[in-house]
């Protein structure tokens, strides 16, 4: 799971049917689909968002939908 | 005359180009959103038009802003398209080249941000991708103005093609739906049937609703439910058609890119993850937020700010009313008119213009923000406070703008996604004390709180905050239930802003104020010295005895409770719901005193530091300003919920203020 | 004499003049001081976005 990877930790995503449609769309808008590599950049305190890297590309997403996403570790 | 329409994803630099190809000054910032609407602008050459559009990830709206964009696909004519592209960001940008292409208008590209790519080590073959794509491709980097003369020359000049509209094989089911809707609509539109269909087999609503005009509803979704199932059949999977959509597209991109793009590695940790790593900090965060803000509110109101208005405040009460007492006696004014300038007009304009060096030091600091990146960290660093009230990060974003003018964040409000999230943000961005509400401020800690100028101010801007967030909760828990929120936040790249950028942000929230004084505070302080020069019983009575006297008397033991039963202030409490400056110039006129100093001494003898606090807080909250409360009306397409928006501000203001007078009182402060 | 009622003509004229127009544009939901100020004249696009609705 994507939320569970640790600051500087790279994954791949595995799959991301199970995410809120909204924020699925979003990530495919920003270029982030199964198959992109993803790297965590930091995670906020307190149940906070998560800072993620893809392309040289930063976004952040909620620990509950992080959590949501499949990926792979690299 | 042709119209030319820049589209483009978020924060691509597509106003950055407007303003320079135009030579106007549009809203530019480091953050996705910041354009919401259409603007119109009229090239360099005086003939054509330019229209610069909100930024758009695809033409499938999912908010506001990005429907305007679609809705001017669908309704409104134009001669060709200038879709500018991130070049250090290709791939994701070229999913909204290929609808475009696919609508098959006249397009040429215009390439940004080479100076970024070039940093990142990314080699653009402009050439290859010209040809891959079948369109002019222009090099640009807008902030500089590099190649903007070329690009203008390019676009103005005749002919465009319209490069090729079917890169993209979308597989049998999909390309047999095409053709079916071509059948059906045959002759029947002007708009491209590949395009729409592919837009409408992507959910695209907006799109739906158009062709709903022209065929029965059950046929589309006939339509749509067959493709889906060919497909599903087909490549033998449960992926919905907008996935196997983007991943075609995707595909076509990847050989696009490849073929045209050369990377080198670079090792190098970039700056802006470093500055990351501080300000989004896992403990530092919010501290480092309300550092910079005290900072901010130091120089405003203490280090820089109140010097110079104090420099100002002689000036106007020195020079500037002897040279105009000069004038008048040597023009042979009668005291009417001399009262009416000196007593009227001077004191009420110059009461306003003291404030500019602190108004245009706020701006500055508001611009720096926009223009630096840190704005989509806030919201980020915000989330988890603002998921916990109902709202998400990115209404933080508004909220922020709201310190400069509430008019525009609650424009702002229209990127957020949601429209239980949109309508809270909308009603509680006027909660957030803007730039016409410091004059108020830094007279009353000028007269009160002295040593804690900066201090106190704070306190009200985070009172707001707070108060706001209060009411995020309580409404989504009564008004407003149901819907999940969501939150995905594009994190621009720290960019150094430039001194020129900065200065015309500056300048161009600051002349707004400065000419409002010279129009509106100039009308209002002749209109409200008139009505302190008549009363009843005829004209030059006693203040007291004045109309306006008698207006504010009617209000003001309502105000009693809460520390400010003069009539003074029911008055001028009145004059605030038209522009919030016009307070200060209302006392100034009132209390008809020669400077802001005198008027400072002036104040201690009517209020005391617990009811100057009381008095502030009620100016922070009572009511959004004429302008806002238009705003909320067109944004929210609702009376009920304009109405709303001043009945609840009126309540909210009253009871903290009773709070604040009343607790202190028992707690025995004075 | 003459000078008083032209300035004081001129003083009234223009105040009447800048206050309508303040209403006028306030009721639009343009703000005087506010960093749109200056596009606020273009045509929005938000009347037509009600019809889709
Ligand atoms: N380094 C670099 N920065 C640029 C360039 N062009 C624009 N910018 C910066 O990019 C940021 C975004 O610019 P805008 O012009 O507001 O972008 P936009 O496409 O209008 O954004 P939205 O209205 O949000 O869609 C600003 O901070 C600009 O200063 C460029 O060529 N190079
Ligand atoms: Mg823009």
């Amino acid at each position: 799971m994507l939320g569970k990877l640790k600051t500087g930790e790279k994954g791949r995503i595995m799959n991301i049917a199970s995410a809120d449609k909204f924020v699925r769309r979003r990530l495919l808008d920003l270029g982030i689909a199964e198959g992109s590599e993803v790297c965590v950049k930091c995670i906020l305190p307190f149940g906070g968002p998560v800072m993620v890297e893809s392309c040289g590309q930063c976004i952040g997403i909620r620990r509950k939908e992080a959590l949501r996403i499949e990926v792979e570790r690299v | 005359m042709m119209n030319i329409a820049l589209i483009g994803n978020p924060n691509t630099g597509k106003t950055s180009l407007f303003n320079n190809l135009t030579g106007s000054y549009e809203y530019v910032g480091n953050w996705s959103g910041v354009t919401v609407e259409k603007k119109v602008g009229i090239f360099k050459n005086g003939k054509d038009q330019l229209i610069d559009l909100p930024g758009v990830y695809t033409l499938n709206p999912l908010s506001k802003d990005e429907g305007v964009v679609t809705n001017f696909f669908l309704n409104e004519p134009f001669e060709k398209l200038l879709n500018i592209l991130d070049a250090s960001q290709l791939r994701r940008n070229l999913h909204l080249t290929l609808q475009l292409l696919e609508y098959g208008a006249p397009v040429i590209i215009g390439l940004n941000m080479l100076d970024v790519a070039k940093n990142r080590g990314i080699q653009i073959d402009i050439a290859k991708l010209s040809e891959s794509l079948g369109v002019n491709v222009a090099p640009v980097v807008a902030r500089s103005g590099k190649g903007c003369d070329e690009l203008a020359e390019l676009v103005t000049a005749g002919a465009v093609g319209t490069g090729k509209n079917n890169l993209v094989y979308y597989g049998k089911a999909i390309e047999a739906g095409i053709l079916e809707l071509e059948n059906k609509l045959a002759g029947k539109i002007k708009h491209p049937v590949r395009w729409l269909a592919l837009q409408l087999f992507e959910g695209n609503p907006y799109v739906k609703n158009y062709l709903e005009t022209i065929l029965p509803i059950e046929e589309i979704e006939k339509l749509i439910n067959s493709v889906t199932v060919d497909q599903q059949q087909n490549a033998d999977s449960k992926q919905a058609l907008d996935q196997v959509i983007h991943r075609k597209r995707s595909e076509a991109i990847d050989k696009i890119v490849s073929a045209a793009t050369t990377k080198q590695e670079n090792k190098k940790v970039p700056l802006t993850e470093k500055v990351d790593m501080v300000v989004t900090n896992k403990f530092l965060g919010i501290p480092i937020f309300l550092v910079l803000m005290y900072v901010m509110f130091m120089l405003t109101f203490d280090w820089l700010g109140f010097p110079l208005s104090d420099a100002l405040d002689s000036f106007l009460s020195g020079p500037l009313t002897s040279g105009i007492t000069a004038a008048l006696a040597a023009a042979g004014a009668s005291t009417f008119i001399k009262d009416l300038i000196l007593d009227g007009i001077v004191a009420g304009v110059g009461g306003v213009l003291v404030f500019v060096p602190q108004i245009f030091i706020l701006f500055f600091f508001i611009s720096l923000l926009e223009d630096s990146g840190y704005m989509a960290r806030v919201a980020l660093v915000m989330d988890r406070l603002m998921e916990s009230v109902g709202l998400n990060g990115k209404a933080f974003i508004p909220m922020m703008i709201g310190f400069g003018c509430n008019v525009p964040g609650i424009m702002a409000a229209r990127t957020i996604e949601t429209p239980k999230e949109r309508l809270m943000t909308i009603l509680l961005t006027p909660l957030m004390s803007c730039s016409a509400r410091l004059p108020v401020y830094a007279l009353f800690v000028g007269a009160f709180f002295v040593e804690q100028k900066a201090a106190v101010v704070l306190s009200l801007y985070v009172l707001g905050v707070v108060i706001a967030l209060i009411l995020a909760k309580v409404f989504s828990k009564t008004l407003l239930k149901g819907e999940t929120s969501v939150f995905v936040i594009e994190l621009p790249p720290y960019r150094l802003p430039q001194a020129r950028a900065l200065w015309r942000s500056t300048w161009d929230k600051g002349k707004g104020f400065v000419k409002k004084a010279g129009t509106f505070i100039f009308a209002g302080s002749v209109l409200i010295w008139l009505l302190a020069y008549a009363g009843p019983e005829g004209v030059n009575v006693s203040m007291d005895d004045s109309y306006l006297a008698l207006l504010g008397g009617i209000f003001a033991p309502l105000f009693a409770p809460i520390g400010f039963g003069t009539w003074q202030a029911s008055a001028s409490l009145f004059t605030g719901f038209l522009a919030k400056e016009a307070i200060i110039s209302t006392m100034n006129i009132i209390y008809f005193v020669p400077d802001e100093a005198s008027l400072q001494g002036l104040l201690a003898a009517h209020y005391t530091p617990l009811a100057a606090y009381s008095f502030m807080a009620f100016i922070l909250l009572y009511i959004p300003c004429l302008a806002t409360v238009a705003t909320i009306y067109k944004e929210t397409g609702s009376r009920r919920w304009t109405a709303f928006s001043i009945a609840y501000a009126l309540v909210i203001a009253y009871v903290l203020s009773l709070v604040i007078y009343q607790g202190g009182r028992l707690l025995g402060l004075t | 004499m003459i000078a008083n009622i032209l300035i004081g003509g001129a003083i009234f004229g223009y105040a009447g003049w800048a206050f309508y127009r303040f209403i006028k544009k306030s009721k639009e939901g343009k703000c005087a001081a506010c960093s749109i100020q200056s596009s606020c004249s273009s045509n929005c696009s938000v009347s037509q976005e009600k019809k889709i609705k």
